[in-house]
């Protein structure tokens, strides 16, 4: 009974102090009101990564040769209209205004970093009009796949951790990782990294919009929730 | 009415000194050093700062005695770059009581290189935000604000400067340092990281306490030794210890120099004296003669050490160790007849003797306390035994030998002493 007892807390104690609690997003301590109404997006044209491209171009009917291409421009304008749909005045940054700046890394946990354009401090980014939008929701990393695990992508000591090839997917996932951007004072807002899965029936393209619609409705769901 | 009058002068006056006390709000004050004779470069991003910086020195001596002749001057180089400038501007917008430092921080990395670049100069960025002045104060150790606070911007720029000089420039101001020993300050390893010396030698000079008896053993086993007496000059119960002969609680000095290589292992030549009384019997008739009998035990040793340095306090080293090894011990005597007697009796004559040299061990443990890398104290603890000299042969008729006076003699000690302690390499 003893000796039962004693594995049991070693396991209980094992498992407690292995497992990371991993933190997936920061807000700044002066985010107080979550931009309603009034969006521009950025860095969503170098964003989209398409995984397993071979096994989508299968599944999808796709051609293998353009289906990086093809996925990556059907993903970007899905979350381009979904958001244009969830905010009446949305705008998209066009590249050349935005693109110029260097990637810089975020930190949201000890162990998770994030990589992604951020404009410079005392520089406001302009739209195509030329007029400074309020917030910029910058989308550094968007990558679907199959059953991709954030960990993966994110924690640096897992990072290189190479992962087993699966013969079957349970889900088509979506990694996505963004900051808000405050362009009148030029700080980030809120920072995370979320992830979206969706079960796999038959794939079809209608999937593949449903889950970067999902991505969109997490993202702005998380932007009301990270108001501090 | 003169009396309202009165009570609403003195409400008024409270109003305006708790706001005045209370204008100016210091974020946050991670008490940056502060330079004696510090060269201080306003930062600003108005064409008309809001405090004159040869009025603001004025300020930083009035309200600071200590700080020298500092020299204020405005941050033109800064002033006239695009990324400082861009980065002053966004400071300025994000200076928030909420904000930690690090919420402040420049993150591009030219503007990085400009702090880094600063020495030991200190940048205060003074900036007007409406109706207060933002400030806030930066130096060369990071990019993000050291210090920062705001207060009401007023017209008067001599308040304004005694104001900011109130906020962040009480602290007890440090020498600056030359250009030579800045480098070598860059160069120095951290006090607490600083490699293990090579080889280190000590010199000590001390006193001590010795006795037979030690410390947690039972009285008995010393008993026959420390209450026997000398009968005759020569006649004791027992003489294979020297207590049985001379008195052996009695104070001693000694000097000795060491040197440990690593911290870790060394070696300790010492020489050890004290003077022992001759434990006559004082019923015995025959010592009316005597003016004194004594010993001066000579002893030079020489151990081994295992030590091991702790820095618990930068200006301080604990250094315990421990020591065995090996001594040489002579017993010189001192005896004197009285003036009156001109021959000594028989047995004066035939008196005891000890061996010429007695050889043994020594094994104890101690700590060195050095101050300052140099000035010691060494506080040390153990037995010490003496023997016979040298080894011989057993011979066939050993049995039927007399035993060696003083074959087996073993003492305790304590001492400390104040030792000097050098770095060789």
């Amino acid at each position: 009974m003893f000796r039962f007892l004693a594995i049991a807390v070693f396991v209980v104690c094992t498992l407690a102090g292995c497992s990371h609690n991993y933190h997936w997003s920061k807000s700044h301590p002066l985010y107080k009101k979550a931009p309603y109404g009034k969006l521009a997006v950025a860095g969503t044209n170098e964003a989209f990564v398409l995984t397993r491209s071979a096994w989508f171009a299968k599944k999808l009917g796709w051609n293998p040769d353009s289906i990086q291409l093809k996925a990556t421009a059907f993903c970007e304008q899905v979350f381009l209209d979904e958001m244009r749909r969830a905010y009446p005045h949305f705008v998209s940054i066009p590249e050349q205004n935005f693109n110029h700046f260097p990637e810089e890394s975020q930190k949201l946990d000890s162990r998770i970093f994030m990589k992604g354009r951020l404009p410079e401090q005392g520089v406001t980014v302009k739209d195509s009009a030329g007029e400074i939008q309020p917030y910029i929701l910058i989308i550094h990393e968007f990558i679907v796949g199959t059953d991709l695990k954030r960990e993966t992508y994110f924690d640096y000591a897992l990072i290189h951790n190479e992962s087993t090839d699966k013969k079957t997917s349970t889900h088509i996932s979506a990694i996505v990782s963004y900051t808000l951007w405050d362009n009148e004072k030029q700080r980030p807002l809120f920072s995370a990294v979320d992830e979206v899965q969706r079960p796999i029936t038959k794939p079809t393209p209608e999937d593949l919009e449903a889950l970067v619609r999902s991505a969109v409705k997490q993202i702005r769901i998380n932007l009301y929730g990270g108001v501090s | 009415m003169n009396r309202g009058l009165s009570i609403l002068l003195f409400a008024l006056s409270l109003i305006i000194f708790s706001g005045s006390a209370f204008a100016q709000k210091e974020y946050f004050n991670s008490h940056p050093a502060l330079w004696k004779d510090a060269d201080i470069l306003i930062w600003s991003l108005d064409k008309e700062p809001a405090i004159d910086p040869k009025e603001f020195c004025l300020s930083l001596k009035r309200n600071n005695s200590g700080i020298g002749e500092p020299k204020c001057r405005l941050q033109g180089e800064w002033m006239r770059d695009t990324v400082a400038m861009r980065y002053a501007s966004w400071l300025n917008a994000n200076m928030d009581p909420a904000l930690k430092a690090e919420y402040l921080r420049a993150r591009h990395p030219a503007m990085q290189a400009k702090f880094q670049a600063l020495e030991d100069q200190i940048v205060l960025f003074i900036a007007k935000n409406g109706s207060v002045v933002n400030v806030a104060w930066f130096d060369e150790t990071a990019s993000e604000p050291k210090s920062a606070g705001t207060i009401p911007l007023s017209p008067d720029k001599v308040s304004m400067g005694d104001e900011i000089a109130n906020m962040f420039f009480d602290g007890t101001p440090k020498r600056r340092l030359s250009k030579e020993e800045r480098k070598k300050m860059m160069t120095e390893p951290d006090e607490y990281f600083q490699e293990v010396p090579v080889f280190k030698m000590w010199a000590g000079l001390g006193m001590g306490y010795s006795q037979a008896q030690i410390p947690l053993t039972p009285d008995n086993w010393y008993s026959s030794h420390v209450n026997s007496q000398v009968r005759n000059y020569r006649i004791t119960k027992d003489s294979v210890s020297l207590w049985n002969f001379i008195d052996d609680s009695d104070p001693y000095f000694t000097f000795y120099v060491g040197a440990t290589w690593y911290d870790f292992i060394g070696l300790e030549l010492s020489y050890h004296y004290a003077k022992h009384h001759m434990k006559t019997d004082p019923k015995d008739t025959v010592y009316q003669e005597l003016d004194h009998w004594d010993f001066h035990q000579h002893e030079i040793g020489l151990s081994a050490m295992l030590s091991r340095n702790y820095k618990p306090l930068s200006w301080m080293d604990i250094t315990p160790f421990l020591f065995v090894g090996f001594q040489y011990s002579f017993f010189v005597e001192s005896i004197e007849l009285n003036d009156d007697v001109k021959t000594p009796s028989k047995a004066y004559k035939a008196r005891i003797k000890f061996e010429d040299a007695y050889k043994g061990a020594l094994v104890g443990f101690g700590s060195h306390f050095i101050f300052l890398k140099h000035y010691g104290l060494g506080l040390r603890t153990g037995i010490s035994s003496r023997g016979r000299n040298t080894y011989v042969d057993p011979s066939p008729d050993a049995a039927a030998e007399s035993t060696i006076i003083g074959g087996s003699t073993i003492d305790w000690f304590i001492g400390a002493g104040l030792e000097y302690h050098l770095n060789l390499f």
